[in-house]
């Protein structure tokens, strides 16, 4: 039996996702955001990370098709490869509280959410912790325009 | 945008030296200077002169220049904002218009320019590059997009 480590992270106060250990690279509290003109409504702004500006997506908001609205803004900074043996690229989600850490087996694979909808277009695979199914986010397709 | 032509747009702006700052509804749009042909007061637009969806046209070096006013985002307005206070003509040789703005401003320097995010932009979208303007940002386009823009409003329009 396989088992692997992945972050769950808090899309909003109640949606819940999660990536590969390796996949959130940072997280910036209170991040600085720069609005985008003529960007999708669940992806208006980006913040400067690293000299360079990063995508900030509101997953939530592009799951219920609405903005949410965060107590006290996070972001997590994420990696991902695009295409095997590409340079890695990165992004940022916008996150309703500090992600926590968790230990996977292959026997806690389950079936996607049926709601909100659209959860198929954002995950590769789910998983069952406790009695809340746990999508697992593919980020090349995320921050590649996958969503546009 | 796919990843080698957008890697080609961004080198060609990157190529460019000197830009300059149309501000729009507080909105930073950045074109290549040698893009502004001239810059016109309010005053001269002649209001009677209507080419659809312009607001007007300037006379200039014998011929008329249309002019349009677009919002911070780029939508086509028919009617200019009280913020409005110049009116940059546009010409890249191939397309040749006025675009009344708020503000008009050199960059004393070339701004390190930024690929836009690929989930932000579409392929055609007219925002071409990101360029860090101190706590600001500010999205690069050219003359033949925001014509392209304004091309496409028209046929919707029409249609």
């Amino acid at each position: 039996m396989a088992e692997s480590a992945a972050w769950v992270l808090a899309l909003d106060h109640q949606l819940r996702a999660a990536v590969g250990e390796r996949e959130l690279v940072y997280l910036i509290e209170a991040p600085i955001l720069l609005d985008v003109p003529r960007s999708p409504p669940y992806c208006r702004q980006v913040l400067v990370w690293n000299d360079t500006v990063l995508p900030a997506m509101d997953l939530a908001a592009w799951l219920r098709g609405q903005s949410t609205q965060r107590q006290e803004p996070l972001a997590g900074v994420f990696g991902y490869q695009s295409r095997p043996g590409a340079d890695p690229e990165y992004g940022a989600l916008l996150l309703s509280a500090i992600p926590t850490r968790t230990r996977v087996d292959d026997d806690q694979v389950c079936a996607l959410p049926k709601q909100p909808r659209y959860w198929q277009t954002l995950a590769i695979s789910c998983f069952q912790q406790g009695d809340q199914p746990i999508p697992i986010l593919d980020l090349p397709h995320i921050f590649s325009g996958g969503l546009l | 945008m796919n990843g080698p032509t957008q890697a080609t747009a961004l080198a060609d702006l990157q190529a460019i030296r000197a830009f300059a700052v149309l501000t729009l509804d507080g909105r930073k749009w950045l074109l290549p200077q040698a893009e502004i042909q001239a810059l016109e007061s309010l005053l001269d637009i002649d209001h009677e002169v209507r080419i659809p969806r312009s607001i007007g046209a300037v006379a200039f070096a014998g011929e008329w220049w249309p002019v349009y006013c677009l919002s911070g985002e780029l939508r086509l307005l028919s009617e200019p904002p009280d913020s409005r206070r110049a009116c940059p003509l546009l010409d890249n040789g191939a397309d040749r218009f006025g675009l009344v703005c708020d503000q008009v401003e050199a960059l004393t320097a070339a701004p390190r320019l930024l690929a836009p995010p690929a989930c932000m932009a579409p392929p055609n979208s007219p925002i071409r590059a990101l360029a860090l303007l101190g706590d600001e940002l500010g999205c690069v386009t050219t003359t033949e997009h925001l014509a392209a823009l304004i091309a496409a409003a028209l046929e919707n329009a029409d249609g």
